[in-house]
This record gives C-alpha cells, sequence and structure tokens, in this order.
C-alpha cells in the first residue's frame, strides 16, 4: 500500500451503502481487492473476470498470475474412478480443471507445466492444461529399432523433461526386456524432441535411436530431475542379490540419462549398501533382501533423492544427492511413519516437495496422497479420493488468455 | 499493558498512546496495542506521537472497533513470548491451546458485521498497516465471493457491468471451464 503519512489526505472512502459504486474499479482500492482475489482458486478467478473490466484486467495481468501460482500450489492427477480425465487439483485434492484422457493414458509423475501421458503400447501423449492442447507422439519407433524383437511385443516406459537452454521438451521412450529373465536381451532407448506450442513442426518429429545401457535399468522407477532421467537398477539384480549370486552391482545403485545430451552418465552409488552393515544403519541382516523394492526415487525441488521406505522400523528415509561427481548423499529427512498411513503400503510410490518444505508422499496401493510438514511434524490427506498417479504442475491456469484478452 | 503484572505497571502507563479518530474522539492505548499497527509503529520510532496521533481516515466508531481487535491480539502476542521458553511444557502447550482456540472464537465473532463495516474494517486495516486484521477481513471478503456467479458479485457488490456482451461472452468461452 502507499505508506500514509500522518499529513496524508483522507482518501475518498465513502462506501457504497445501496448506492452504487461511483468507479467500476469496485469498491474496494485495487491494492486490498488484489489481496482478496489473491486468496481465491483459480477456477473462480477465471470466472470472475466476467464480472468488470477492472477486475478482468487485474486478474489477467502476470504481475497477478504468478504470485497467485505461488500461493495455490496445483498438482496433475489421475484418479482412480476417473482414467478418462486428468484433473487438475490444489492442495485439498479439489478438482479445478479436467481434461480429457479418454484412452485412459498413465499419468507419468513430472514437475512441469505440461503433463505427459503413455501407454504400455507405444503410445505417449503430451497435454497442456492451461490450453488444454494435446500432441500425440508417433508410435513408430525409430528406423533402428523397427525390427526388433521389443517392437513387436512392447512393454514401453516413459520419462519426460524439459532442456532449460533451449526450452525444448524431450521425452525418453524405453522398450523393456520382453522375459523377466532375459539376460541377453536388450532395453532400447529413443528421444523424440518436442518443439514446444508449435504443433505443425512435431507432426514431423520422429524418434531417434539412443544407445542402451550395459546395465538393465528398473524402467518404470524412471524420474527426472532438471535434464537427467534417473533410473533404480533393473529387478534382474534384485534377484541375483537376494539369490546371493556376486554381482558387483547393489540394490541402490543409480542409472541416469542425460537428457539434454542424450548419453548415458556414470553410475552412481546410492548411500545405503556401503553402510549397510555398519553403526550407522541400525538395521537387520535380513533388511537387505528389503532394500530394492523400498526405494523410491524423488525430485526434491531439484535435487535427487533417494527414499527408503523401512516400514518394519517405522521410519521413512529420504537421501538427497549433494554432488554428482562425488556421489555425496545427505540424509536430510528421517520421517516417521504415521500410524495413520495404510497398513498395506511398503513403499511410497511417488514423493515430492512443495516450495514451502512440505513434503507429498502418494502410496501405490491404496493410491492415497499425504502432504508431510516437517516443521510442524504434522500429515494431513490430500483429499478422499484414490489416485492413480500425482504429478506437481509448474504451468498457470490464469495466464493463457494474456495475449488474447487485450 | 492491561494485563501486565503490577511490576510493569509504571513501565506501560508511561507507555500510552492517544489516537484520535476522524471525527476527533480521543482513544488511550498501550503502546503494545498501538505497535500491531505498523503504521503507528513507525510514528513512534520517528517520536511524532506527542500529542496523539491523527487518525483522519478512521471514523470513532471503526476505531473502536480496531483497538478491540488489536488489544486482544497484543495479549495474545505477550502470552506467546510468556510461554515460548517453556515450549516441551505439556501444560503450556495445552494453555496455548485453548488461547489460539479462544482468539479464533474472538475472530468469527469479530467478523460479524455488516458488510458497510467490514469494508471500513478493511480500510482502516490496510491504512493502519496491521497485518492480521487486513488478512482476517480480506478473507471474509473472500469467502463470501467463493461459488458465486459474476451476475451475483455485481450484485452483492454493486458493481456496474462495463464489459460489452461481446467480450463477455468472449471471457465466458475462453474460460468456460470456469463456469462449469
Amino acid at each position: 500500500m502507499a505508506s500514509p503519512g500522518t499529513s496524508s489526505s483522507p482518501p475518498s472512502r465513502s462506501l457504497p451503502h445501496g448506492t452504487p459504486a461511483a468507479s467500476n474499479a469496485g469498491v474496494l482500492p485495487a491494492d486490498v481487492l488484489f489481496d482478496v482475489l489473491l486468496r481465491l482458486p483459480a477456477k473462480e478467478i477465471c470466472r470472475l473476470r466476467a464480472v468488470c473490466r477492472a477486475w478482468r484486467s487485474l486478474t489477467v495481468d502476470h504481475l497477478f498470475a504468478s504470485p497467485h501460482a505461488a500461493r495455490h500450489p496445483l498438482f496433475l492427477a489421475s484418479f482412480r474412478d476417473d482414467r478418462a480425465h486428468i484433473c487438475v487439483v490444489d492442495l485439498c485434492g479439489t478438482v479445478v480443471k479436467r481434461i480429457p484422457n479418454a484412452e485412459g493414458h498413465q499419468l507419468l509423475h513430472t514437475r512441469l507445466d505440461l503433463a505427459c501421458v503413455a501407454t504400455a503400447r507405444y503410445g505417449c501423449r503430451v497435454l497442456n492444461p492451461a490450453t488444454g492442447s494435446v500432441e500425440i507422439l508417433p508410435e513408430r519407433p525409430a528406423d533402428d529399432h523397427l525390427n526388433r524383437d521389443n517392437f513387436r511385443k512392447p512393454n514401453t516406459s516413459f520419462a519426460f523433461g524439459r532442456i532449460a537452454t533451449t526450452g525444448e521438451y524431450k521425452v525418453l521412450r524405453i522398450f523393456d526386456r520382453l522375459s523377466l529373465h532375459g539376460f541377453n536381451e536388450q532395453q532400447l532407448f529413443e528421444v523424440l524432441t518436442i518443439q514446444g506450442a508449435s504443433s505443425s513442426s512435431s507432426g514431423r518429429a520422429q524418434w531417434r535411436a539412443r544407445q542402451s545401457h550395459d546395465r538393465f535399468v528398473e524402467a518404470s522407477s524412471a524420474i527426472v530431475v532438471g535434464e537427467v532421467v534417473y533410473f533404480k537398477v533393473d529387478r534382474l539384480y534384485d534377484a541375483r542379490i537376494l539369490a546371493g549370486i556376486n554381482t558387483s552391482i547393489k540394490p541402490d545403485n543409480i542409472i541416469s540419462f542425460d537428457l539434454e545430451r542424450e548419453e548415458w552418465k556414470g553410475v552412481l552409488r546410492g548411500p545405503i549398501a556401503d553402510i549397510f552393515f555398519t553403526d550407522e544403519y541400525d538395521d537387520h541382516l535380513e533388511d537387505y533382501c528389503f532394500l530394492w523394492p523400498e526405494l523410491t526415487l524423488a525430485d526434491l525441488r531439484g535435487s535427487l533423492s533417494l527414499v527408503l521406505y523401512r516400514k518394519s522400523r517405522r521410519i521413512m528415509d529420504l537421501w538427497v544427492l549433494k554432488d554428482f561427481d562425488t556421489g555425496l548423499w545427505v540424509k536430510e529427512y528421517v520421517i516417521q511413519i504415521e500410524l495413520n498411513f495404510p497398513t498395506t503400503e511398503w513403499r511410497v510410490r511417488s514423493l515430492f516437495m512443495l516450495e514451502d518444505g512440505r513434503i507429498g508422499i502418494h502410496f501405490p496401493k491404496t493410491g492415497l496422497v499425504f502432504i508431510y510438514d516437517p516443521r510442524t511434524n504434522t500429515y494431513v490427506q490430500m483429499g478422499r479420493r484414490h489416485l492413480e498417479a500425482v504429478a506437481m504442475y509448474t504451468g498457470n491456469l490464469l495466464s493463457l488468455q494474456v495475449g488474447d484478452m487485450v | 499493558m492491561a494485563s501486565a503484572g503490577s511490576g510493569d505497571e509504571k513501565a506501560a502507563a508511561a507507555a500510552m498512546i492517544t489516537l484520535i479518530s476522524s471525527d476527533n474522539e480521543k482513544f488511550e492505548v498501550t503502546e503494545a496495542t498501538a505497535t500491531l499497527s505498523q503504521t503507528i509503529r513507525h510514528m513512534i520510532e520517528d517520536g511524532c506521537t506527542d500529542g496523539g496521533v491523527p487518525l483522519p481516515n478512521v471514523t470513532s466508531k471503526i476505531l473502536a472497533r480496531v483497538i478491540e481487535y488489536c488489544k486482544k491480539h497484543a495479549t495474545a502476542a505477550a502470552g506467546e513470548e510468556g510461554s515460548s521458553s517453556s515450549f516441551s511444557d505439556a501444560a503450556f502447550l495445552e494453555v496455548d491451546r485453548a488461547f489460539l482456540e479462544e482468539l479464533e472464537e474472538f475472530d468469527d465473532a469479530f467478523l460479524e458485521v455488516d458488510r458497510a463495516t467490514l469494508f471500513d474494517l478493511i480500510l482502516a486495516a490496510n491504512y493502519l498497516d496491521i497485518k492480521g486484521l487486513l488478512n482476517l477481513t480480506c478473507q471474509k471478503v473472500a469467502d463470501s465471493v467463493k461459488g458465486k456467479t459474476p451476475e451475483q458479485i455485481r450484485e452483492m457488490y454493486n458493481i456496474v457491468n462495463d464489459l460489452t456482451p461481446e467480450e463477455e461472452a468472449e471471457i465466458r468461452r475462453e474460460t468456460q471451464w470456469a463456469f462449469e
């Protein structure tokens, strides 16, 4: 507000008591109106644009849209009872907007202003929740992959990220090996670039074959942090570790693919395997066997995190990668596993962090999401419905009209 | 302040501030109460409160309500400071919780006013820069707007629709999802 001094003249503040407001700026000063409207969810704001010119121009301004987005974090959700839509929801799980997803594609866990939905049979689409535009990516694989077995019996996984320097979005498609024990098979990787808003160019976009890694990745564990896709090692290795077959691979090894350069990075050692039988890690021998399935990779506001859900100890450890090159991990959070959590859950499906430091935890079996506040050590449940998948949404539902409404 | 221990009475008495409403009514308040207003806090810091603080934008009716709010919340702030050292003490936490509940009840009752008074309170809170009161009153207005149609809001707040029918149709078309 304009800081008033003692000598400031009284502003005209006569309020309408039944008489129409003299000015259409509304009955409240613009800065107060701003403050009031900032408290309303995006859907209300869009509706209120039809009240009058002043309200419209205030709410289409990016000076309003940015603080509004910061105040009302939004998520993308795929509800189990409504697979035909991807929903934009708020922190309470209230649906703000629904986007058609008629073929029931799976929503990827991302932290972007676009949504990526995909199937296990080649299919992948990129949705823009603000405009509702849909981009269908080609099913035809890269030429090098056309005659491969993986393509004939597809089991595809996807990762979706944005390259900061170019503003391009890229999709990594993985054709998994065909059989559970297929040690002499290969996983195939290909990348497709989405140019941005102009869908005409991506209509011609092609998948580009990329080198396979010499180890298998757990394709469904992919998480994109910045411009890097991280994977857990394939469960195949876990089976061998459990069987006592000596391999150099540890259950918390992490394999990573640089989306910008479209090449593999070195294998990252996790923080747990090395300290497993030491005093630093208070655990039993048999727990080592359960380590792999209890691990989840997460993007904690731009840092890779390794989540270990130790149900037997009622503790969830969050390790955060501080430096890729030196493999420095720091255990930043040790979170008590709440008694209210569903007892059927023995791992976390996805985990994310809000701007204010609160942590969202999505469970795979029940599909419930809990928001944990480390400052108060309290939880709230995000709505009552069961979610198949959840993603953070960094876009802005208010800003789309800026270009159109002058 | 009023609830301070007897040993503080001298200091408290020395720190009284006089607020003067637009209709020239004088209100004696403690400094702790007055400084919930950032505007007044700055005046005190600048040493220009001798002879009273004229508030030409605030009527006596509204100023009385504002002071009522500040008194209650100044007591709350003092209570919080007092108990923070024994944060781990369950008994104190219990007291805190009860006090917060009481404060919430006070706020709810405080907001039971007609719209004109509510707007006057907002303008006063804005002018006096009282964060808590502004927050409380703005939220009340925001809640009153929730779920309403543009027509209902225009009616409630006597806003004249200056959009052309074409413009309004355009808005409704573009943000159709918001009207579903």
